[in-house]
């Protein structure tokens, strides 16, 4: 099994208007595949109908071969997708270990019955919640709400949450968007880290991170596939420069 | 809850029938239950239902026509509380389908249904007159006996809900509040737990609405009006859904508010009215919250003083 | 029987007339504003006894249905800019409790002004009477309050198509963020609604008052009506609104005939056949 994801002829039309037409894509197993385009090119609708948020038009999306195309996005993260929003979307009056916890919970609680039981019941939780949340450096704030973190922070805890699914398959939606250079950077190596664990999907704007770390890019341009490849195929593609620069 | 808050709590168990008649004491703990509840869902899952008067009202009748056709109170009140949760399925399996304003507006639509159902139904509620004519059961007939048996009700639905906010369940019921989207995208599937909270405040509030029967031997029509649900409401409000025992604090307020102005004037609702806005307007967080800003101040003030005093030393 | 029939049905659609004006003012303010307006019942209910007064006191019943629902408007405009515009920064759960509690206020206040018994308003002299329409013979009054509340929508409609003001109300009923992009100064916007939302509930009080009577839990039990209308219609549509609030009379009426002891609960029976059938509302989107 070489692809983990696989999307055939993904569509939705908005009435008359075409968002995505017709994308095709496959995601291989441990790579960071990265979606590009210029702002309006269908990403975020291509994104929201992987992630379960939209249903599509038309089209198939396979993942591990089974079909999951419209399954509601509370079920991917139980089947090891989980996605991290472009917007900071964390719980702001939880403290960052709840934020944490929850996540960890809703794939590794057991039974229905460990809904009802304490919450000290649940060692296992909590430490793999305390490992994560060193892991994106974030331990001196474990017990601050969400809401009194940094921007960067608060990026950090969301990327934290996404990870407390345990996910072999991460969706990754703008994660440095609205960054400072510094912690766009430190998001960067972030991603580089974790793609050595699991496969990574990545919707971005900005072309620099993406030539530096992804595998394969996929380019959209008003809704359909323009061209894929390796970083440097990619930036030699005339049509790329020509979307990118002109619009064209 | 701290050693304070339960210190508390048996205290005002103990002296609570010394300082209000036995009827009021007993509605202030049966509406605590109600009002623990519905903050269960209004201040931990951030779901307004104007329509829990149906839940309080429907058990209120089921256990009042178990009891009046003979049978024992031990088994009036988990039917009627087993009735008010699967109602409560049925009522919640729509209503959660919808956010926000339409929750609101289909929770309080079911409401007024289930009270025409109980005004035309005169042969089984009474109508307008009320189901009438309840006796109490003989072993808790004195004042003493009844208010023992509704206080270790009380304690024990208080504990169980307790137990329920403070395992991965409440939790949850936090995340959907804080950010939905979010939590469904973590894995939880949002819709069924919100059910979850809308049944588990409806079923509490049911078994309270089989108790109340007991207290005045009848069942009032209006116990199921949606003025009630608006009651319940402000209860919980009144007392700040900050914290789980704040509600209580709104209950017995309201309960001795209202007793007292009925007394004065027969138009005391027109002060609740006053009351509420200003709390609306002035006071969003409730009692609860102004106890606490006062807490901290004074520890502010007592902290001040000791740091005070060891400078001179 | 079809003269049972067809009196009932017209009995009906008046009172449908009525739920459609109160249900679209409604549905304006929570398009709007954004919030369930608790208060509606009673400003129905001051309607009918502003014009119950004034029409005392004057003696003219055409210048109580003019004057009082202007006199609730004012009320409305107390409302919104006393109480709801304080609390736009809050949950909108804190607006709806507001104007829950001015509900139990104004209630009360009818009770200690008016007294909790209730009164009739004849209609005057030139409405009173029956009309003989060949196939029935037919109370004048509510023929002409049919005719009425038809062109009172009319008006509501052309407003609402046809004026700056009224596109910008859809508007914000579609989007109410777009509104405040567009420069408008939201807060006369809303007050403006509220007071629409104020004028139409006292007009249909007024008009009520000569056909069902004046008590003072005539706002409490209309006020569940409104929300069935709005349930039914899908939450913020106008036209909805009206044809949900006719079909609603309709049923009454029809129910008085074959069912008198239901007719309160078929209203509901109505609401639960949409939320099964179709879950979103007859005219609703989401």
């Amino acid at each position: 099994m070489k692809n983990i994801l696989k999307i055939n002829n993904l569509s939705k039309n908005f009435g008359n208007v075409s968002a995505v037409n017709n994308v095709n894509l496959a995601v291989e197993v441990g790579s960071i595949h990265s979606v590009i385009g210029p702002n309006g090119a269908g990403k975020s609708t291509f994104f929201n109908m992987i992630s379960g948020v939209l249903p599509p038009s038309s089209g198939k999306v396979y993942y591990k071969n089974n079909d999951i195309t419209g399954f509601e996005s509370y079920k991917l993260p139980h089947m090891g997708i989980a996605k991290c929003f472009q917007i900071t979307n964390v719980f702001p009056k939880l403290s960052v270990r709840e934020n944490v916890w929850s996540s960890v919970f809703s794939c590794a609680r057991k039974s229905k019955f460990d809904f009802f039981k304490p919450l000290s019941n649940f060692k296992y939780i909590a430490e793999e919640t305390e490992k994560i949340i060193s892991d994106v450096g974030l331990s001196h704030k474990i017990n601050d709400k969400a809401e009194e973190l940094s921007h960067g922070q608060q990026r950090m805890l969301e990327m934290a949450i996404t990870l407390g699914a345990k996910p072999e398959l991460l969706l990754l939606d703008e994660p440095t968007q609205g960054l400072a250079p510094e912690a766009t950077l430190e998001m960067t190596k972030l991603i580089q880290k974790l793609s050595k664990k699991h496969t990574i999907l990545l919707i971005e704007h900005k072309m620099h991170i993406v030539m530096e770390i992804s595998k394969v890019i996929t380019v959209l341009n008003f809704g359909e596939v323009i061209d894929e490849g390796t970083p440097s195929e990619v930036k030699e593609s005339k049509k790329v420069q020509d979307a990118y620069l002109g619009r064209g | 809850m701290n050693k304070y808050t339960i210190t508390c709590l048996i205290i005002f168990i103990f002296l609570g029938p010394f300082l209000f008649p036995n009827a009021t004491i007993t509605e202030m703990l049966i509406f605590g239950i109600v009002a623990i509840s519905t903050n269960i869902m209004l201040g931990y899952t951030g779901m307004l239902s104007f329509g829990q008067a149906l839940f309080f009202g429907t058990s209120a009748y089921i256990s009042g026509l178990i009891l009046l056709a003979g049978f024992p109170i031990f088994l009036a009140i988990p039917i009627a509380t087993l009735g008010s949760f699967l109602i409560s399925l049925f009522v919640g399996y729509f209503c959660v389908k919808r956010e926000g304003l339409y929750f609101i507006c289909l929770t309080f639509a079911f409401n007024q249904m289930f009270y025409f159902i109980a005004y035309v139904w005169t042969e089984v509620t009474g109508g307008e007159d009320g189901l009438v004519g309840i006796t109490r059961p003989e072993f808790i007939d004195t004042q003493l006996s009844f208010y023992v048996f509704i206080s270790i009700l009380f304690l024990t639905s208080l504990y169980l809900m307790y137990k329920i906010i403070t395992s991965p369940l409440g939790l949850i019921f936090k995340l959907i509040r804080e950010n939905p989207s979010r939590a469904e995208a973590i894995g939880y599937n949002v819709r069924f737990f919100k059910l979850v909270s809308f049944s588990i405040a409806s079923t509490f509030t049911g078994l309270a609405g089989s108790l109340y029967v007991l207290i005045h031997s009848m069942v009032p029509i209006d116990q199921i009006h949606w003025l009630k649900s608006g009651d319940i409401i402000f209860m919980t409000l009144f007392g700040g859904v900050g914290n789980f025992l704040g509600p209580l604090i709104g209950v017995v307020g309201y309960i001795w508010l209202s007793d007292t102005f009925s007394i004065i004037w027969a138009r005391w609702p027109l002060i609740m009215g006053v009351i509420f806005a200003i709390i609306v307007l002035y006071f969003r967080g409730g009692v609860s919250e102004l106890l606490e800003n006062l807490i901290k101040k004074c520890q502010f003030y007592f902290k001040k003083n000791k740091d005070e005093k060891y400078i001179k030393n | 029987m079809t003269f049972l029939i067809l009196s009932q049905i017209l009995n009906g659609l008046g009172l449908g007339m009525l739920y459609a004006l109160v249900g679209v003012g409604l549905t304006l303010i929570l398009g709007v504003l954004n919030i369930p307006n608790f208060a509606h019942g009673v400003l129905y209910a001051l309607g009918a006894y502003f014009a119950y007064s004034i029409a005392k006191m004057t003696g003219s019943f055409y210048f109580a249905i003019l004057l009082s629902p202007l006199l609730v408007v004012l009320v409305g405009f107390l409302l919104e800019s006393q109480g709801v515009r304080r609390l736009y920064q809050a949950h909108h759960d804190y607006q709806l409790l507001f104007l829950f509690a001015c509900a139990l206020i104004i209630q009360e206040i009818i009770i200690i002004i008016w007294g909790p018994i209730g009164f009739s308003l004849l209609p005057p002299p030139s409405l009173s009477g029956a009309l003989d329409l060949g196939i029935l013979i037919y109370p004048k009054y509510r023929l002409v309050l049919i005719c009425f509340a038809f062109f009172m929508i009319i008006c509501l409609y052309l407003f609402l198509t046809k004026t700056n003001l009224g596109a910008i109300l859809r508007a914000g009923i579609e989007n109410r963020d777009m509104v405040k992009v567009l420069g408008i100064n939201v807060n006369i916007v809303f007050l403006y609604t509220f007071g629409l939302g104020a004028y139409l509930a006292g007009l249909a009080g007024a008009l009520s008052a000569p056909i069902m009577g004046l008590t003072p839990s005539m706002g409490l039990d209309i006020l569940p009506i409104c929300f069935v209308v709005v349930v039914i219609a899908g939450l913020g549509s106008i036209p909805g609104a009206i044809v949900a609030g006719i079909l609603i009379g309709l049923s009454q009426g029809a129910a008085t005939i074959w069912f008198p002891e239901a007719t309160n609960v078929v209203i509901y029976l109505m609401m639960g056949l949409t939320i099964i059938f179709r879950p979103q509302g007859l005219f609703g989107v989401r």
